[in-house]
């Protein structure tokens, strides 16, 4: 079988399972058997992917493109695939999380009645085969049309507790604020359309800044980016695998990819890479610092997931293409790990809040290192896979001579390392909460794919090379001052994290232990320096959390409230008496015919 | 004679078809009388399945009538529509006016024969008296729903049929106003003729107040007053109808007098035509975000897609012109579908408030899916027929240089999203209410005509190429 094959297998096998399940009734009321066929489906798609890659980079490197006619009349445009290292790596990265979270919802939503899990099952072959018609997409169309239906499944998805009225209500919102996004796609694929007669990725023309502006809005919107960001922790609601598959690894990072896969066009616009430097690198620093207060663990992984996507679309911003999609990569693998094992804890205490959890370790040690190696990716670690592409990141800003979004990129790191090790000692360490002592280990559904997510969450980064090969960059890794003080402000923000939120004997251990800051620890000032440290972020995290809350989320409300008395305004002009219409038609057309004689 | 038949040759099947209609009226007793509705049916699919076989080109009336691809498009259109009314009209009829069944095939019919005579007609009075021969049964539709059952329900009916009637009589009197000064100042009743005048204040004015007279045929702001009350008022089946193939024939007729009679005077009226698309636009999607009663807000909704159609007649070129078709058939499918469900849903109230679709999705889950695919197409989402339609006219609004008008157009089109969603809300999201637990009940008749609009309406959402290129070629008269 040809390459071009293997894909269409890979985009095509979960449609035909979401359709069989979603339409074969009694099948998809009876819950776990549907449940299987999508599983089965979704490593299907994976393993066809898998032959895409192994197909090697020497058939995709030229790139194959395969498509048929489609809108022929008018505007001539194609539907098909186009494989190159790029969309066939991301294709396995879709596929991979995907079927990882799938396995893992088997345990995690055992407890649903089974016609609700045969519709989430439905739902998840669908955003499959939406995720991988954008991934595959050969021109910018398609990729629209992946891009909507994407977030069209999204809102199902987080809807899908709908008995739960904030669940519907984030989906709603969700679907509204990327909605509202999705205009500069369209736009700029109008625009597009108006210069070049096509969609094509490649296409050059004069209006490049204006379209990649546009790009870049919906962009914001799909990512997450300050401020069409208000949406991602809202979307917490939906299931915790759904957060992980959507709100981590693919649907947000859909945006990225976009941006990846229309670097041509983003290359000719200067401004934009500016914009998308500053917002990426604003984003970042501030979605970092709100995430420090949450005291929701889906909330704390949700800001970071801002924050991370800020960090890939400042890279964009750079111009390092590849820092970014090497970031979009080892992210997908460890914020998924981190979202799937935070679902074991909260499945173990039925609660999301980390007061209700703690000392969890001890009871689940399985699903506590796995976080712990997720929070250690997340937070930078060497030679976790997060250290990787974090360090080439901020090489990148400072090579292309951006000192400020590379500041706030820096800061941000810190805050990642520490609110990851806030994180994780107050769920998994420390005294225990009441919910806490009956929690146990999940079941080996669950399991297996936080052992495959934390196996790439550490080894991820190794392999940069090989991606940056696949996708004709040059990589290798090699030590900068740069990376080496990222890594260093992050282990910073680990110790301080763990000086505050850690066990008292443990910051005894560190005071026998450094010998040198012994001095200071003893004088207090350490201690001092932290706490006021500590006080500012705390204060300056609950303002911005503050801001984003009423403010930035008011807006948007207010903006809907605005449309909705306008609405009510124009609707005291209707007011039922014919006459009243008569004279409207009448006064209408008084104004037309003096416009038709003055003109 | 024959040969001057040939391109009438659909409407005269339609008007035989009409009179045995007519005397079959005589000779079934009442409790027999839902056959009609089945015949009429069968009439219109028929002359649907006709119109793939017989030849219609040609010229009939000395030139008065000419037939090709334009007329027959919007035929097949209207019959269409016609087919699915009848369909879908049996069990509410028979129900609700069963003493009064044979005359609103009847009306129907004639209502399907002005409209099917109208996108051909290559002069004024043939096109007014096409136009009216399609509005005054309307009118009688829309009323149909006068006092008639015993709790006195629909009483709104003759008030929604009145507005109509009034304030239509009242535009007609304004288009044909126009049209006299058209005449006047032009000497020509063809639209060829139209063409050739030179430019004056009065043939502008007359122009304009054409326009005002047609705007209000399709409901454009600001003559769009009469469209809520009367949907609101009249049968729902009938506003399916109502609410789309006479859409479709007053913009035919528009595409007749401006593009055909004064294309080459584009510069004199397409910026009042500009003034009306926006404001229908903005006043269409404004108003429907505070409306409860759901054929208010799909009124409301129509308004709002007129205004999607009035960029692409703005642009007047054949390609703009071939979106437009395309747009209509898309609608019209969109739109019947959705009043259908409605329909469905509403049963006997008369005020179908979006309540009454609390939990509809556990109710009759298949109908609240097609429900669910008609409202996604209406707010043009991928992959169903209403976001290509909207599509097409932002990329020919934008290679016009109508720009500012996508930029609205999609803003707005967000904004759509809400009322619509509002509706998808209470379907999927929220809980039945107590009372209504059991599955919709659905005649036979209702079912097929949803299943054949869902059909049209992905099928041309998969795969739209055959059908815009079906419109372009329609459209391909206009070509300069």
């Amino acid at each position: 079988m040809t390459l071009v094959t293997w894909a269409l297998l890979a985009l095509f096998v979960p449609l035909g399972v979401a359709a069989f399940i979603g339409l074969v009734v009694p099948l998809r009321r009876t819950g776990r058997p549907a449940a299987l066929i999508s599983v089965a489906g979704a490593l299907v798609s994976l393993a066809s992917a898998g032959m895409v890659l192994a197909g090697g980079s020497a058939a995709l490197k030229p790139g194959v493109h395969a498509t048929v006619g489609w809108l022929t009349a008018g505007t001539a445009t194609a539907v098909g695939v186009h494989l190159d290292g790029t969309s066939a790596w991301m294709l396995l990265v879709v596929t991979l999380v995907a079927t990882c979270v799938q396995i893992y919802s088997l345990g995690y939503l055992h407890d649903e009645p089974p016609p609700a899990l045969g519709r989430y099952f439905t739902y998840q072959s669908l955003f499959l085969f939406a995720m991988n018609t954008l991934v595959l997409a050969p021109n910018l169309l398609q990729a629209f049309l992946g891009w909507e239906l994407v977030g069209l499944v999204s809102y199902l998805l987080i809807g899908f507790y709908f008995r739960k009225p904030s669940a519907a209500k984030a989906a709603v919102k969700a679907f509204w604020v990327t909605k509202f996004a999705d205009l500069g796609f369209l736009i700029g694929l109008v625009t597009l359309y108006a210069q070049t007669g096509g969609f094509e990725w490649t296409a050059v023309t004069p209006a490049a800044t204006f379209v990649t502006l546009m790009l870049f809005f919906a962009v914001m919107g799909k990512s997450a980016q300050f401020p069409l960001h208000i949406w991602l922790p809202d979307a917490m609601e939906g299931p915790t695998p759904v957060s992980a598959l959507l709100h981590a690894a693919t649907m947000v990072a859909a945006g990225v990819f976009l941006i990846v896969r229309a670097e041509p066009l983003f290359e000719q616009a200067a401004l934009t890479r500016d914009v998308m430097a500053y917002v990426g690198a604003f984003t970042a620093l501030f979605a970092a610092c709100v995430a420090v207060v949450q005291s929701d663990i889906k909330k704390v992984l949700a800001y970071s997931t801002c924050s991370q996507l800020g960090y890939m679309v400042a890279a964009l911003g750079a111009g390092d293409t590849f820092a970014g999609y090497f970031h979009l990569s080892t992210h997908a693998f460890f914020k998924a790990l981190l979202f799937l094992g935070a679902g074991s804890l909260i499945h173990a205490v039925h609660s999301n809040e980390l007061k209700d959890m703690g000392g969890l370790f001890r009871k689940m040690p399985f699903s506590g290192t796995v976080f712990v190696v997720g929070a250690l990716a997340l937070a930078g670690v060497p030679p976790l896979a997060g250290f990787f592409s974090k360090d080439l990141i901020l090489e990148a800003m400072h090579h292309h001579g951006l000192h400020v979004p590379l500041a706030a990129l820096a800061i941000a790191a810190f805050l990642t390392a520490f609110y990851m090790t806030r994180t994780v000692m107050l769920a998994l360490f420390g005294t225990p909460s009441h919910a806490a002592e009956h929690a146990h280990e999940p079941g080996i559904d669950m399991k297996l794919p936080l052992a495959v997510l934390a196996l790439l969450a550490v080894g991820a980064g190794f392999l940069g090379g090989p991606l940056a090969g696949l996708t004709g960059h040059d990589y290798a890794f090699h030590f900068t001052p740069v990376g080496g003080a990222g890594t260093a402000i992050g282990l910073v923000g680990i110790g301080m994290g763990y000086f505050m939120f850690g066990p008292a004997q443990g910051g005894a251990a560190i005071k026998r232990g450094f010998a040198p800051v012994g001095a200071f620890i003893r004088y207090g000032l350490m201690d001092r320096l932290a706490t006021v440290a500590y006080g500012i972020m705390l204060a300056v995290g609950a303002i911005i959390a503050w801001i984003d809350r009423y403010v930035i989320d008011g807006l948007m409300n207010w903006s809907g409230w605005i449309l909705l008395v306008l609405g009510r305004r124009l609707r005291a002009l209707q007011t039922g008496n014919v006459q009243d219409y008569v004279y409207a038609v009448a006064l209408a057309v008084v104004v037309f015919g003096a416009w038709g004689i003055l003109r | 004679m024959s040969a001057d038949l040939q391109p009438l040759m659909l409407d005269a099947l339609l008007t035989g078809g009409l009179l045995l209609l007519l005397i079959a009226d005589l000779f079934i007793k009442d409790e027999g009388k839902a056959v009609l509705a089945d015949l009429t049916a069968l009439l219109f699919g028929g002359l649907f399945a006709a119109s793939f076989f017989l030849d219609t080109s040609g010229t009939a009336f000395s030139g008065a009538y000419v037939g090709g691809a334009w007329p027959l498009f919007f035929k097949r259109l209207f019959f269409g529509a016609g087919l699915l009314t009848a369909l879908a009209s049996r069990g509410f009829v028979a129900e609700r006016f069963p003493r009064r069944q044979g005359e609103f095939y009847l009306l129907l019919g004639a209502c399907v024969l002005g409209m099917s005579l109208l996108p051909g007609a290559q002069n004024l009075i043939l096109l007014l008296v096409a136009f009216e021969l399609m509005g005054l049964p309307l009118s009688l539709m829309a009323a149909y729903a006068k006092t008639e059952d015993a709790k006195g329900q629909d009483r709104d009916g003759a008030e929604g049929g009145l507005k109509l009637y009034v304030v239509g009589a009242a535009s007609t009197g304004i288009t044909v106003f126009g049209l006299s000064l058209v005449f006047g100042m032009t000497g020509s009743l063809e639209f060829t003729g139209l063409a050739a005048a030179p430019s004056s204040p009065l043939l502008t004015l007359g122009m304009f107040l054409t326009l005002a007279g047609m705007s209000f045929k399709i409901g454009a702001v600001p003559f769009h007053m009469w469209v809520p009350d009367t949907y609101q008022a009249a049968p729902t089946p009938f506003v399916a109808f109502l609410s789309s193939a006479p859409k479709a024939a007053g913009f035919a007729a528009l595409a007749a007098v401006f593009l055909r009679g004064f294309g080459g005077a584009a510069e004199a009226w397409v910026p009042a035509v500009l003034t009306v698309t926006t404001l229908t636009l903005v006043v269409g999607n404004l108003m429907a975000i505070p409306q409860s009663n759901v054929k208010r807000l799909l009124a409301f909704s129509g308004v709002a897609h007129i205004g999607y159609m009035l960029i692409a007649l703005a642009i007047g070129d054949a390609e703009a012109t071939g979106v437009l078709l395309f747009y209509l058939a898309g609608y019209t499918v969109t739109n019947i579908g959705a009043f259908l469900v409605v329909n469905a849903v509403g049963g006997r109230d008369a005020d179908v408030e979006i309540p009454l679709f609390n939990g509809l999705s556990r109710r009759s889950p298949g109908l609240a899916a097609c429900l669910l695919i008609f409202l996604l197409s209406l707010a043009g989402i991928p992959f169903v027929v209403g976001f290509w339609a909207k599509l097409y006219v932002f990329l020919e609004a934008w290679r016009a240089g109508l720009w500012w008008l996508t930029l609205l157009g999609a803003l707005l089109a967000v904004v759509g999203l809400w009322y619509y969603l509002q509706i998808a809300y209470a379907a999927y999201i929220r809980a039945p209410a107590d009372d209504r637990t059991q599955p919709v009940r659905l005649d036979p008749r209702t079912r097929l005509a949803v299943a054949v609009c869902l059909i049209a309406v992905v099928g041309m959402g998969a795969w739209p190429a055959p059908f815009i290129t079906n419109a372009l070629d329609a459209a391909a008269v206009f070509l300069k």
